[in-house]
C-alpha cells in the first residue's frame, strides 16, 4: 500500500485567504522578533568578551532584551504559527482555522504584550528576563510594563491554542473514520502545555503586576513562580520540536512511523507525564528548600529525558528500518540517501546532533549535590543554547522554510539555507564549550564584566572571547535565516508549489519490520555514556575543591 | 496530511527486528534514568536504593558543605515582606556587632577562635533556635565557628575576611535587600550559594587550603551586579 497525499505548503495554500493572513502575520512576528533577539545576545556576549564596552545600565538592558524577546516572544511566536499552521493543514478536509477571530485576537495581545515589555526594558530598570521586583526596587511602574507585557503574551497564547485545538477536533470530527491522526493527537498535546504555560506565566507574573500598580504587597516569594514558568518555558518548546520533525520528517522523506499511531500518541501523552513533574532540580539552591523536594527533585529529573528520547527513537529507527527496505546498504548509506540539500533537512539533522550535545550536558544539572558547582554559572546557557538554538529554533525555522512556501510561492536561497544550520552549530560549538568550561570553574551567568577588578581566574577573559566568536556564528546563522524568510514574504517569488508529499512507505509490506535499526539505539547509548563521563567529570571536580564539609552543625 | 493508518493488519504476526520492537524502543527511552547507579556510587543518590556508597564524597553532598537554611529570623515561620524586613534588620545588626569586634586595623574581620567563638556567639544562636534547648558549653566543644556574612547592593559584610585552614566554620548569611549570590572562588571550581531576601542560610566549610578566595554575586541584582565583591583570606 503505497500512497500519496497532500504536502503541507500545499494544504496551507488552500486556506481561505484571511486564514494564510494570519498565518503570515505569525511568521512575520516569529522572526521579527527573532532577528531582533539575537541581535542583542550578540551585543551582550560581545560586552562579556571585551570586544567593546557599555555602561552597566545599556549592557542589562541589551542582556534584558535579550533575553525577553528570544524566551518569550521568538519561542511563542514560533510555537504558535507551527502550532496553528500543523492544526490547520490537519484539518485539510475542514478547510480552515477553527475560531479564527480568538486566534486573531490572541495574535494582537501577543504583539501589544511585545510591545508593553519594548516600553518596559527600554524605560524601566534592567530586570533581565525574569524581571524580580525586588530588582525594579522603586521604579516599580515603569517595571510595571514588562509585567503587563507578559500577561498579555500569555492571554494572546492561551487563545492561539484554544484555536489550535478546536481546529484539531474539527479535523478529527469530520474525519473518517473519527480518529485521530498522530499530528492532530501531538497538536492538541502540544497546545495544551502551551495553555499550561500561559497559565504559568500568569501564576509568575500577576502578583508583580499587582505590586506594581499599588495593587497589593511586593511578592514574598517571586523566585517559586518563576523557576515553574521557566522549566515550562524551556522544556515544552522540545513537544512541538519532536511534533515537526515527525511531520516534516514524513513530508520530506516519505516515511512515517513503523510504530504505529497509537504509539505515536502514547509517546506525545507522556510529555504530560514527564516534563511538568521534573521542574523541582531549577529550585535546588533555593535556601529552605525541604530536603524530600530536594531528594525527589532529583530523582523526577532523571525521567526528563524519558518522551524525548522515545521520539527520536521513532523516528529514527522508523527512517534507518524504511531506508533499507528500499535498499539502502552499509552502515551510513540509509542517512547519506536523505534529503540534506533541503534547508529543512539539514536544520532538523543539526537540531538531532544539538539535541545529544546539550542533552549530555542538562544531566549534571539534575543532580542536586552538583547544583553547587554549576547552577547560576555559564555552564547553564551554555548547555541551554544548544537546545533553546541549536534544537528549538533550528527546528522551529525549518518549519517556517516549509510553511513559508505557502504564502510566497517558493522559498529563496535554499542551498544558502542548507548550509545555516551547519553555520549555527559550528558557532554554539565554540559558545557551548568555552561557555561549560568556564562555567565549571565558576563564571557567572548574567555578568556584563566577569573580570572581577583582576580576581577572577585569568582564563575566563579567553573562555568569554571564545563564546563572543561562537555567538558571532550563531548570530550570523539565523540572521540569515530571518533576512531570507522575510524577503521572502516582502518580495514573493511566484513558482508552483508541489502538491503532493513524496510516496508514503509506511509499511508496504511489513520489510521495514524486518530490517536491524541500530542507528538510534547506538545513539542512545553514546548519549548515556557522554552523561556518565561528564557525571563522573563533574563529581571529581567537586571533591578535589579545597573546601570540605565540618562535623556539627545546625 | 490525514495520517490516519496504524501498523498493517498483519504486522502482529511478522518477525521483527529487536530494533523495530515497541517494547525495545519504549525501554531505550529510559536510557538516561540509568545514571542512577553512578549517582549512587557516588553516595550523591536519592533514596540509596542501590546501596553503594563512597566515603570519599567530601561531606556527604552539597558539593562538600553543609547547608542549612534556617527560617526568617522573624519569627521563624513569617516570610511575608515585613518579616523579611525585621529579619534584614536583625541580621545587619548581629553581622554590625560580628565585624565590630573582629575588625583588624586594614579593615579585614578575623574570624574568631573556636573557644571565644563559642562565648561570643551562643546567646545570638539561642536565640534564632531556641527550640533547639540550651545546649551545655561541653556539648558544643565541636561547634563550627560562626561567621557571618551579610549581602547588600553592591557589597559584601565584611568585604575581606580572615579564616584559619582546617577550622570548620558555620557561614551565616542573609541577604537584605534583594536576593544575591555568595559564590566561592575555589580554583578549578567553584561553591555557588543563593541568599534569598530575609533568609538566614547557613553554611558550614571547612577551607584545606591556604589562598585567598574571591566571593562574587552570582545572582542579578541590579546595575551594579558585577562590583559585589569580597575576599576571604585563608591562613
Amino acid at each position: 500500500m503505497t500512497t500519496t497525499r497532500q504536502s503541507l505548503a500545499a494544504l496551507l495554500r488552500d486556506l481561505p485567504a484571511a486564514h494564510r493572513a494570519l498565518l503570515t502575520t505569525l511568521v512575520v512576528s516569529a522572526l521579527v522578533t527573532l532577528g531582533y533577539g539575537v541581535l542583542f545576545g550578540a551585543l551582550t556576549a560581545f560586552v562579556r568578551a571585551g570586544f567593546f564596552e557599555l555602561h552597566p545600565e545599556t549592557g542589562y538592558r541589551f542582556m534584558t532584551l535579550h533575553g525577553v524577546t528570544i524566551f518569550f516572544y521568538w519561542l511563542y511566536f514560533g510555537q504558535a504559527t507551527m502550532l496553528l499552521a500543523l492544526a490547520a493543514a490537519e484539518g485539510g478536509a475542514i478547510r480552515g482555522i477553527k475560531l479564527a477571530p480568538a486566534a486573531w485576537l490572541g495574535t494582537l495581545l501577543m504583539l501589544l504584550g511585545f510591545t508593553a515589555n519594548q516600553i518596559g526594558a527600554w524605560t524601566g530598570p534592567p530586570l533581565l528576563y525574569d524581571a524580580s521586583p525586588e530588582v525594579a526596587g522603586e521604579e516599580r511602574v515603569a517595571a510595571g510594563m514588562s509585567y503587563v507585557g507578559y500577561l498579555l503574551l500569555a492571554a494572546g497564547l492561551f487563545l492561539v491554542a484554544a484555536s489550535a485545538i478546536a481546529t484539531a477536533l474539527a479535523a478529527k470530527a469530520a474525519a473518517n473514520p473519527r480518529v485521530w491522526s498522530t499530528i492532530g493527537f501531538g497538536v492538541v498535546t502540544w497546545a495544551g502545555l502551551l495553555m499550561v504555560s500561559s497559565v504559568a506565566a500568569v501564576n509568575a507574573f500577576l502578583p508583580s503586576a499587582l505590586w506594581a500598580y499599588g495593587l497589593a504587597d511586593m511578592p514574598t516569594d517571586p523566585s517559586t513562580g518563576w523557576h515553574l514558568l521557566f522549566h515550562n518555558l524551556h522544556y515544552l518548546p522540545l513537544m512541538g520540536t519532536v511534533l515537526i520533525w515527525y511531520a516534516l520528517i514524513r513530508e520530506m522523506t516519505g516515511v512515517k512511523s513503523i510504530f504505529g499511531s497509537r504509539f505515536s500518541k502514547i509517546v506525545f501523552a507522556s510529555y504530560l507525564i514527564f516534563v511538568p513533574p521534573t521542574s523541582l532540580y531549577h529550585m535546588f539552591l533555593e535556601p529552605g528548600l525541604a530536603p524530600l523536594v530536594r531528594v525527589l527533585g532529583s530523582l523526577l529529573s532523571l525521567f526528563i529525558s524519558v518522551p524525548t528520547v522515545a521520539v527520536f527513537l521513532v523516528i529514527v529507527v522508523s527512517l534507518e528500518a524504511s531506508m533499507r527496505a528500499r535498499g539502502s546498504r552499509g552502515l551510513f548509506a540509509w542517512m547519506r540517501a536523505l534529503p540534506w540539500r533541503t534547508p529543512e533537512m539539514a536544520a532538523i539533522g543539526a537540531a538531532v546532533v544539538n539535541l545529544g550535545l546539550g542533552g549530555s550536558l542538562a544531566f549534571v544539572l539534575i543532580q542536586e549535590r552538583l547544583a553547587t558547582l554549576l547552577s547560576d554559572t555559564f555552564f547553564v546557557p551554555a548547555y541551554f543554547h544548544f537546545l533553546t538554538v541549536g534544537t528549538v529554533s533550528l527546528t522551529l525555522l525549518a518549519g517556517l522554510m516549509r510553511i513559508t512556501p505557502a504564502l510566497t510561492g517558493a522559498l529563496r536561497a535554499p542551498r544558502l539555507l542548507a548550509l545555516m544550520p551547519v553555520v549555527v552549530t559550528v558557532g554554539l560549538v565554540l559558545f557551548g564549550f568555552a561557555g561549560i568550561f568556564a562555567g565549571i570553574s565558576g563564571m557567572p551567568r548574567r555578568v556584563l564584566d566577569a573580570s572581577y577588578d583582576g580576581a577572577a581566574p585569568a582564563n575566563w577573559l579567553m573562555l568569554s572571547q571564545i563564546v563572543g566568536v561562537g555567538a558571532i556564528l550563531m548570530a550570523a546563522g539565523l540572521l540569515i535565516h530571518v533576512a531570507i524568510l522575510l524577503a521572502g514574504i516582502a518580495l514573493p517569488v511566484r513558482r508552483t508549489v508541489p502538491s503532493r508529499s513524496p510516496a508514503v512507505l509506511a509499511t508496504p509490506d511489513g520489510a521495514a519490520f524486518r530490517q536491524a535499526a541500530w542507528t538510534g539505539p547506538l545513539s542512545v547509548v553514546l548519549l548515556v555514556a557522554a552523561m556518565y563521563a561528564i557525571t563522573i567529570v563533574a563529581f571529581s571536580l567537586m571533591q578535589a575543591l579545597p573546601v570540605v564539609a565540618s562535623a556539627g552543625g545546625h | 496530511m490525514n495520517d490516519l493508518s496504524d501498523v498493517p493488519a498483519n504486522a502482529g504476526s511478522m518477525r521483527h527486528h529487536l530494533t523495530t520492537r515497541r517494547g525495545f524502543i519504549a525501554t531505550a527511552s529510559f536510557g538516561a534514568v540509568s545514571l542512577y547507579a553512578l549517582w549512587a556510587a557516588f553516595d550523591a543518590a536519592p533514596f540509596n536504593i542501590v546501596g553503594l556508597h563512597d566515603s570519599n564524597v567530601p561531606g556527604g553532598g552539597h558539593g562538600g558543605a553543609k547547608e542549612t537554611a534556617a527560617d526568617s529570623m522573624a519569627g521563624h515561620g513569617g516570610h511575608g515582606a515585613a518579616n523579611a524586613g525585621a529579619a534584614s534588620e536583625e541580621f545587619r545588626r548581629m553581622t554590625e556587632d560580628f565585624v565590630a569586634r573582629h575588625r583588624l586595623p586594614d579593615g579585614s574581620v578575623r574570624a574568631p577562635r573556636n573557644e571565644l567563638a563559642l562565648s561570643e556567639t551562643m546567646p545570638a544562636a539561642h536565640d534564632m533556635h531556641a527550640s533547639h534547648g540550651t545546649m551545655p558549653m561541653e556539648a558544643m566543644s565541636g561547634t563550627p565557628v560562626d561567621v557571618y556574612l551579610m549581602a547588600q547592593q553592591w557589597s559584601y559584610e565584611p568585604a575581606v575576611l580572615r579564616l584559619d585552614a582546617e577550622v570548620p566554620y558555620r557561614f551565616r548569611m542573609m541577604a537584605t535587600d534583594a536576593s544575591h549570590g555568595a559564590a566561592l572562588q575555589l580554583g578549578r571550581g567553584s561553591q555557588i550559594i543563593r541568599l534569598r531576601r530575609g533568609i538566614l542560610t547557613d553554611r558550614e566549610l571547612t577551607f584545606r587550603r591556604p589562598g585567598e578566595y574571591l566571593v562574587y554575586c552570582t545572582v542579578y541584582c541590579g546595575v551594579g551586579h558585577d562590583r559585589m565583591t569580597g575576599k576571604i583570606i585563608v591562613s
